[in-house]
This record gives C-alpha cells, sequence and structure tokens, in this order.
C-alpha cells in the first residue's frame, strides 16, 4: 500500500479483520434462520474466565471469546453499553464467517432471541393466522 | 420463471416509486406548470433506479443479502442507523399519503367520511401482510397497477402537438411562468421520488422473499429493466396529460381528483374508470410497498427475522414494526393534515438517505467476497459512480433550494 | 475487554507522539478449536492504525478490491499511510474507567515497534 512497511509474514491461520468481516453482520443459526447481528466482540486472555472484564495489553494473548449483540445505538451515543444488556455467543458456536456469520446451533438457545420468543409464544400464536405458513396451499 | 407474472415484483416496485399517490399529485403538478420540460429528470431517474436497482438485486441473488443488511454490515451502526432514521421517514410519510389516498378512494365510492375509512384501509393492509403470500400479492397490485397504462391512452386520444412536446422534452428551458429556483427543486424532488430509496429496500428484500439464486439474476434483469421504465413512462404520460389539457388553461394541480380530469375528457367514463382502478391499485401496492419496507429495513439493521415467506409468528418483531407504521401513518392522517403535503418533506429525508443507500450498494457490488465472479463491470461502475456525484450534488442542493421556493409554491 | 474498547481509539507512541486510530483489530484464526468447536480460535494478531481518520475503509484494504476506481482512490488516499501493529508491540490500552467514561481512551505502542504492511488480498 506504501513504502517503508515491514512486509507481513504469512499466517498460520485464516486472517479476519473484525470491522471488516465481523461486525455490523447479520447472524444466522444452524437452519438458516437470523439471530442477531454482530454489534461487538468479547475479547479475554486465554484461560480466563469469561466473566472478567479487564483491559488487556500485548504481553497477553488475546482470543475473541464471544460475539456480542446489543445495544447497537450504546455505541451510537457514546461510551460504553453496561454489560448486562449485551448478549453474548459463545465463539465455539460459529462454524464460518462469510457475507453473513453462520452458528452451528439453533437461535432459540441464544438470550439474543428472547424478545422475538416472547413475542412468538406469548403474542402471535395467538392471533388468529400467527402461526399460517404463507407458503402453504391455501 | 412464471411467464409474464415473472415481472411483477419490478412493476410493483416502479408502482410504488413513481406512482405513488405523492408522486401522481407532483407529477400533475409538474406537467400543469412546466410541460414536459421536466421530462428529462424522470429518463435520467429511471436509468438511476435500473442501475442500483440491478446491483441490489444482483447482490440479493447471489449472496442472499438484502440491501439494509449490506448498509449496515459496510457503513456501520452509525452511518447506517442515519439512514435508517430518514429512510424511514419517507417511507412512513408515503405509507401515511397512501392510505389517506386509499381512504379519499373509499369515499369517494361511498360517500361515507373519510376518516371513518382511514383505519379501515390500514387494517386492509395489515390483513394482506399478515396473511396473503408475497407472490400473490405482487402479481395482484401489479397487473391491476397495469391500468394505469390508460394515462398513455388519454394522452395519445388528446392528439397533442408532438412535436412541441417533443421540444419541450429534447430541449428543456425554464418556462416563463417560473423561476429557476423552483424548477431545479421539482427536478430535484422528481429525481429524488424516481430513486426513492425504498425501491431497492423492497427490491431486494422481494428477490429473497422469492428466493433468488444466482440463476435468477436474468429475472432480476428483466424485472429492473421492465418495471421501471414502464414506471417512468407513465409518470411522464401523466405529466403530459396534464400538460395538454391543464397547462393551456391555467389549471394548477393541487388534489388527486384533478389527475384524471385530462383522462375524462380523452377518453370518456370507460377510460376514467379504467384509470380509477389504476389509481386505487397504485395506491394500494405502494401503501403495501412501504409498510414493507419499513419491516425490512429496520429488521435488517437490527439482525431481526424477516420476510413474508415465513410464518408472522416466526418473524414476530418484523410484523410489530410493520403494524406500528401503520398505526403511525392513521395517526398522522388523523390530525388532519393533507396527506399529499407531508410527502413534499420527504425530500430533506431522501436527501440523507440517498447517498448513503447507493454507496454501500455500489461499493459491496464490486465486493468479489460477496459477489464472486458477478462484480460490476466497467460501465455499470462508471454510471453507477455518476450517479452517485449526481445524487450528492442533488442532495446538498435540496434543503437550500426548498426553503429559498417554500417547497415549490 | 471489547473490541468497541480498541475501535477508534487514538494511538500514541512510548514518547507520546500521535500515530493516528485504530481503524481494525487484524484476527488469525490459529487457535486450537475449543471442545466441540468448527472453527479455530480467533486470536488478536494486531491493530490496523490509520494516521489521519477513524473512518472506515470500506473493504477497500483488501488489494483485491479496486473498484470503483474513484472511490477506491479516494479512501486508499485517507487511509494513506496506514500500518498494522502487531499485538506484542502494544503497551497499554485503555482502562476499563476511560471506556465507560468514552473519553480520554489511548492506545500506547512500545518503544521500538515495528510497523507492518496492513494490506489484505
Amino acid at each position: 500500500m506504501s513504502t517503508g512497511l515491514l512486509p507481513e509474514p504469512d499466517q498460520p491461520g485464516r486472517v479476519v479483520d473484525a470491522e471488516l468481516h465481523l461486525l455490523d453482520r447479520q447472524v444466522l443459526d444452524v437452519d438458516g434462520e437470523p439471530v442477531c447481528t454482530v454489534d461487538d466482540l468479547e475479547l479475554g486472555a486465554v484461560g480466563d474466565d469469561p466473566d472478567i472484564d479487564r483491559p488487556l495489553a500485548g504481553d497477553t494473548t488475546v482470543v475473541v471469546t464471544a460475539l456480542l449483540s446489543g445495544p447497537v445505538l450504546g455505541g451510537v451515543v457514546g461510551g460504553r453499553p453496561d454489560s448486562s444488556r449485551r448478549h453474548r455467543i459463545a465463539w465455539r458456536y460459529v462454524t464460518d464467517i462469510g457475507t453473513a456469520v453462520h452458528l452451528g446451533a439453533h437461535g432459540e438457545q441464544f438470550s439474543a432471541t428472547w424478545v422475538e420468543r416472547w413475542l412468538r409464544e406469548r403474542v402471535f400464536s395467538r392471533i388468529p393466522g400467527g402461526r399460517h405458513d404463507p407458503e402453504a396451499d391455501e | 420463471m412464471r411467464g409474464p407474472l415473472a415481472v411483477a415484483l419490478g412493476i410493483l416496485t416502479a408502482i410504488g416509486g413513481f406512482l405513488d399517490a405523492g408522486d401522481l399529485v407532483t407529477n400533475a403538478v409538474v406537467g400543469s406548470r412546466f410541460g414536459l420540460t421536466l421530462a428529462w429528470v424522470v429518463v435520467m431517474g429511471v436509468i438511476g433506479i435500473c442501475v442500483f436497482a440491478h446491483m441490489s438485486g444482483k447482490v440479493a441473488a447471489v449472496s442472499g443479502r438484502a440491501t439494509f443488511e449490506i448498509i449496515r454490515e459496510r457503513l456501520g451502526p452509525r452511518a447506517a442507523g442515519a439512514n435508517l432514521v430518514a429512510s424511514l421517514a419517507v417511507t412512513v410519510l408515503t405509507l401515511t399519503a397512501e392510505i389517506g389516498g386509499m381512504a379519499l378512494a373509499l369515499q369517494l365510492a361511498s360517500s361515507v367520511e373519510r376518516r371513518l375509512w382511514m383505519p379501515v384501509a390500514a387494517l386492509a393492509v395489515w390483513l394482506v401482510l399478515w396473511r396473503v403470500r408475497f407472490q400473490v400479492m405482487e402479481n395482484v397490485t401489479g397487473l391491476l397497477g397495469l391500468t394505469l397504462i390508460g394515462f398513455a391512452v388519454a394522452l395519445y386520444l388528446l392528439g397533442p402537438d408532438w412535436g412541441e412536446l417533443a421540444r419541450q422534452t429534447l430541449q428543456p428551458a425554464v418556462p416563463p411562468s417560473e423561476g429557476a429556483a423552483v424548477y431545479w427543486y421539482f427536478a430535484i424532488a422528481l429525481l429524488g421520488a424516481a430513486m426513492t430509496p425504498y425501491e431497492v429496500f423492497f427490491f431486494s428484500s422481494g428477490g429473497v422473499e422469492e428466493r433468488w439464486t444466482v440463476k435468477d439474476l436474468a429475472t432480476s434483469r428483466l424485472n429492473v429493466f421492465v418495471g421501471f421504465p414502464f414506471g417512468g413512462v407513465l409518470s411522464i404520460a401523466i405529466a403530459g396529460c396534464a400538460a395538454v389539457v391543464l397547462l393551456p388553461l391555467g389549471i394548477e394541480v393541487d388534489a388527486m381528483s384533478q389527475i384524471v380530469l385530462p383522462v375524462a375528457q380523452a377518453g370518456g367514463p370507460l377510460l376514467l374508470a379504467v384509470v380509477i382502478v389504476g389509481l386505487v391499485s397504485a395506491t394500494t401496492g405502494a401503501a403495501l410497498e412501504t409498510a414493507l419496507s419499513a419491516g425490512y429495513t429496520l429488521s435488517q439493521y437490527l439482525g431481526w427475522s424477516w420476510g413474508k415467506f415465513r410464518r408472522p409468528a416466526e418473524a414476530a418483531r418484523f410484523h410489530v414494526a410493520m403494524i406500528v407504521a401503520l398505526v403511525v401513518a392513521v395517526g398522522v392522517l388523523m390530525t388532519g393534515v393533507d396527506p399529499i403535503a407531508v410527502t413534499e418533506y420527504s425530500v430533506v429525508f431522501s436527501a440523507v438517505a440517498l447517498p448513503l443507500t447507493y454507496l454501500p450498494i455500489l461499493v459491496v457490488a464490486n465486493d468479489p467476497e460477496y459477489m464472486g465472479e458477478h462484480v460490476n463491470g466497467r460501465v455499470l461502475n462508471a454510471v453507477g459512480t455518476l450517479y452517485l456525484v449526481i445524487l450528492v450534488v442533488a442532495s446538498a442542493a435540496a434543503v437550500p433550494l426548498m426553503i429559498v421556493t417554500e417547497a415549490g409554491a | 475487554m471489547i473490541a468497541g474498547d480498541l475501535i477508534d481509539v487514538e494511538v500514541r507512541d512510548a514518547d507520546g507522539e500521535r500515530l493516528g486510530y485504530v481503524v481494525d483489530l487484524r484476527l488469525v484464526l490459529d487457535r486450537p478449536p475449543e471442545a466441540g468447536a468448527v472453527l479455530a480460535g480467533a486470536r488478536l494478531h494486531g491493530l490496523v492504525v490509520s494516521p489521519r481518520t477513524r473512518t472506515s475503509f470500506l473493504g477497500y484494504e483488501r488489494t483485491s478490491v479496486r473498484a470503483p476506481w474513484p472511490i477506491a482512490q479516494l479512501l486508499r488516499r485517507r487511509h494513506r499511510g496506514s500500518f498494522l501493529v502487531h499485538w506484542p508491540d502494544v503497551a497499554s490500552v485503555p482502562s476499563l474507567d476511560a471506556t465507560r467514561r468514552g473519553k480520554g481512551a489511548i492506545v500506547v505502542l512500545r518503544r521500538g515497534f515495528d510497523r507492518y504492511d496492513p494490506a489484505l488480498t
């Protein structure tokens, strides 16, 4: 891109940029159903308890421990959204990173979908036609 | 392929863009004041929307990602959020005008007070959104909307001085009765209406609803290059009718009922009836398109499950968003404001939404990780980039011109 | 720590000289997968630093993406002088207090850090 830079050595795994490939992408579950968007990433030291939230610098090996969802507007207003309002999806569920981020589990099991599930079970299932499959023949 | 109905999505998208209640009036206003001296803007708008709708359909078919997903992905939460707010404003303002238009039509047919019809119209729209299959919805509204061809027939029957209309179109000049600022204000309003962002949201999401894949690229292209020129031709025909009949009489259009005066004069009650069917179905189609677009944009920005191909309970928040949009529309109408007048303010929000919608589409249509071998070619990129520059300039000029001309008054 | 604690944050060298802003986190999927996981663990490999702007590259950091030409040129010009700094060269990151307040957050690099080519293919 410009001169005076050391050439980046080849890496032993796939190279992914957080902003470019992960953040703000749609997350799809094992059936291809939407779960949430990737609103942020949780970073942690290898071996740390996932509940520990601490700044980490170059002396520690850092890995992505989870995808985080909501509240997206926290980042718009400024300051850091409260961690209790974020939903975690552990990195081990991620199976593929493409134009969407794919999970190997059902969306129902993640807290990120609780509003959707609540509306489905408490409200929409009770409205006539709420469970009607629009693609089925009448 | 589903025969001629394969282009229903393109027709319905174009009707919602070019022939919604606000645009129907704008087209007639423009014709009655400027003749066809602004027809070139419609042609420019048709080319622009074709180019970007083509790209958005291509991205949806190849990658499965609808337009607001790529806007969020590429612009991030802040800029995409600004676009979301502006786009929702345009979409809900248009939806408001359509519900008002439907209620007006029902009032004319029944002579029951219009405000009583507004919730009924909104409920009817909701029932279609709730229950009717996407393909049935687009086929019915698309087919019935074809009756708007009556405007082109009317223009032909009026036997205008074609040479004069051609001269106005090909050698446009600001008419002596109008100021330059007003002329350019309407030029920008027409361009913004032709390229209004909910068209690409609806078109790309409709492609996902129809489960387009790479195999459907030809279908997507056909929809674009049939649907939008159809909308543009009718838009010019409406302006043409007004230019031939109303301009010489010095009548300035200010209500929906005046749009059909030239049709009645040219074709009598039969053609008038045909055109009224077209107006009602265009207004209904635009209401469906804008209500769905409100649901699509919000759901895609926030990563919710969406689409009419799912059971409503499986896309609960998407349906809640559409219900809220309809409730807001009825609420605005209940205050007694003129539903057509509110769409004039769309120009302001379009100024924000247009560049922030078309830039990410152009960028992602060039991204090999999305598009593989189907990335844009040079010509498409050159035209797309040119339009992006035009849109940025038009957006920057829109608000000052609106203030100076008092919204074209 | 979350990615948002680092992205957009000002970067300084050991002498306090401003170098730019973190515009992206470079991850390498080279950690052994956790039990039951399909994908490798994602290691934070480095920070992409852009000297003048916090805005995104819109994807044009990849050398394979060059069109449309005017947009690619514009973004590459805005991000001229960008570099990748490897994670071990990061001396300190913003404290939790600074990130919560959203003010005064800085990333400081180690003395003698190296600048690598940030381009992706």
